[in-house]
């Protein structure tokens, strides 16, 4: 015991970093963790419905990291994908790191464009239903700061149609607290079935912004 | 005895600690005298000038005890192990009590859906509460449980129980406990289930009659039609 002590408290001055600071993993070094299902260079894995993130606004990122860590999207008991990103939101231990992993995912790594994979979908009958998603999420898809609407453009069109199911369903943008993810569900409304969201999804397909 | 030192939880807390504490004694005092004899013999028979090593063929029976004995008594402890591993594991394994309510135990990657009955008591109804990573149960009362998997296998473990099972997909495996303390409690996966495995905590609350009435009520999306919102969902852990 009179030994045990000491070593522990030289043990735990070791650890002190004597400035203070907090040591910051840097964004590509956090990132790691997410190629297991994101894909090396953030391009997604339809297989196991992991979207592609690579290029997306930080502010669109952040967003979504925030609410998954705080519960405001992924807690839904039939969210299975969401249920998954949940946990995984919360190795990031502070606003440091997730800027970090955010900043690595928005601007160090290039958008990927993916294979079409939703087939069936009528663009020109879905160009009448994108007039609704406009206001939000501009003319040609680029998305808005202003809106908080992500730029659909660079959506997976497989992910886009997942997702508008689930706004549908009230699976996801249930919460209360998500604000932008209410006014979403109360929108996906317009799209009566799952070929009217097929259709707007091969029209936002033909969106060059 | 291990009690003073760790929370029991359960019925059968007590039962796996004593099982448990017997195997360490049994393998611990084998161990140490194993030990002793081990060290005795290399002291007594360190190389020394002018004596010759002797070669041991094992035919001389009086040579042979060192290790027929310990075979024996081996074999013996083995089957006193048994016996009373096999007592403890029919009665948390095998033998069920009457339930007075079924919990549905849902794992994935990397999140548990626990599927309460609600005020009626009865599951598949629509007062049925989904929570996620939050289990709520009445200290007291016996729960029947009917864990699945959406994906791989994981492993539904409550320590404070001594509870531990291994989903299986495909497969509802069934199984009870009765808790006996208040309280909230951790739930892990105890099973390798992916890159998120260690990122998958649950928590169970023990609570008293009242208060469990209480989060019923509450929580239960028919009851809550009209009054307080209910919660779509748990954690926000």
């Amino acid at each position: 015991m009179r030994i045990a002590l000491p070593l522990l408290a030289l043990t735990a001055l070791a650890c002190h970093r004597p400035d203070g600071a907090t040591p910051v993993i840097s964004g590509k070094e956090m990132f790691r963790a997410c190629t297991a299902c994101h894909g090396e260079h953030g391009e997604g894995n339809a297989t196991i419905q992991a979207p592609a993130i690579a290029g997306l606004p930080d502010w669109y990122v952040e967003s979504q990291i925030t609410k998954f860590r705080t519960g405001v999207r992924g807690a839904h008991p039939d969210d299975y994908e969401g249920l998954r990103m949940r946990p995984m939101s919360r190795q990031m231990m502070n606003p440091a790191e997730i800027h970090s992993v955010v900043h690595y995912v928005s601007h160090d790594l290039k958008p990927v464009k993916g294979a079409k994979l939703v087939k069936d979908g009528d663009a020109t009958a879905g160009a009448a239903s994108y007039a609704t998603c406009i206001a939000c999420h501009g003319v040609k898809g680029e998305g808005n700061l202003a809106t908080k609407a992500p730029p659909l453009a660079q959506l997976p069109d497989w992910y886009m149609l997942a997702q508008l199911q689930k706004f549908k369903k009230g699976i996801r943008g249930a919460n209360p607290n998500d604000v932008t993810g209410n006014t979403m569900r109360a929108m996906s409304a317009v799209l009566v079935d799952e070929q009217a969201m097929k259709n707007v999804i091969a029209h936002i397909g033909t969106l060059n912004p | 005895m291990i009690s003073k030192y760790v929370e029991e939880g359960s019925t059968y807390a007590g039962d796996i600690d004593q099982l448990i504490l017997w195997i360490l004694v049994i393998t611990g005092f084998w161990f140490m005298l194993a030990l002793g004899v081990f060290i005795g013999l290399i002291v007594k028979y360190t190389a020394k000038p002018g004596v010759k090593a002797k070669y041991v063929s094992g035919e001389d029976p009086k040579e042979k005890r060192w290790v027929t004995w310990p075979h024996y008594a081996t074999l013996l402890f083995d089957v006193v192990i048994l016996i009373a591993a096999v007592r403890v594991w029919t009665h948390v394994k095998i033998e069920q009590p009457p339930i007075d309510e079924t919990v549905r135990v849902v794992a994935q990657q990397w999140a548990w859906t626990f599927v309460h009955a609600g005020p009626d008591g009865k599951l598949d109804t629509d007062d049925d509460i989904r929570l996620v990573d939050e289990m709520h149960v009445e200290m007291g009362k016996t729960y029947g449980f009917e864990l699945s998997s959406r994906d791989v296998l994981h492993s539904f473990s409550v320590p404070v129980f001594r509870l531990k099972q291994d989903a299986i997909p495909g497969r509802i495996i069934k199984g009870w406990f009765k808790p006996t303390l208040l309280g909230q409690f951790d739930i892990q996966c105890t099973e390798i289930c992916g890159i998120g495995h260690a990122l998958m905590p649950g928590r169970i609350y023990v609570e008293d009659h009242d208060t469990h009435q209480a989060w019923l009520k509450a929580a239960s999306p028919v009851a809550a039609v009209g009054s307080a919102p209910a919660p779509a969902t748990g954690g926000t852990k």
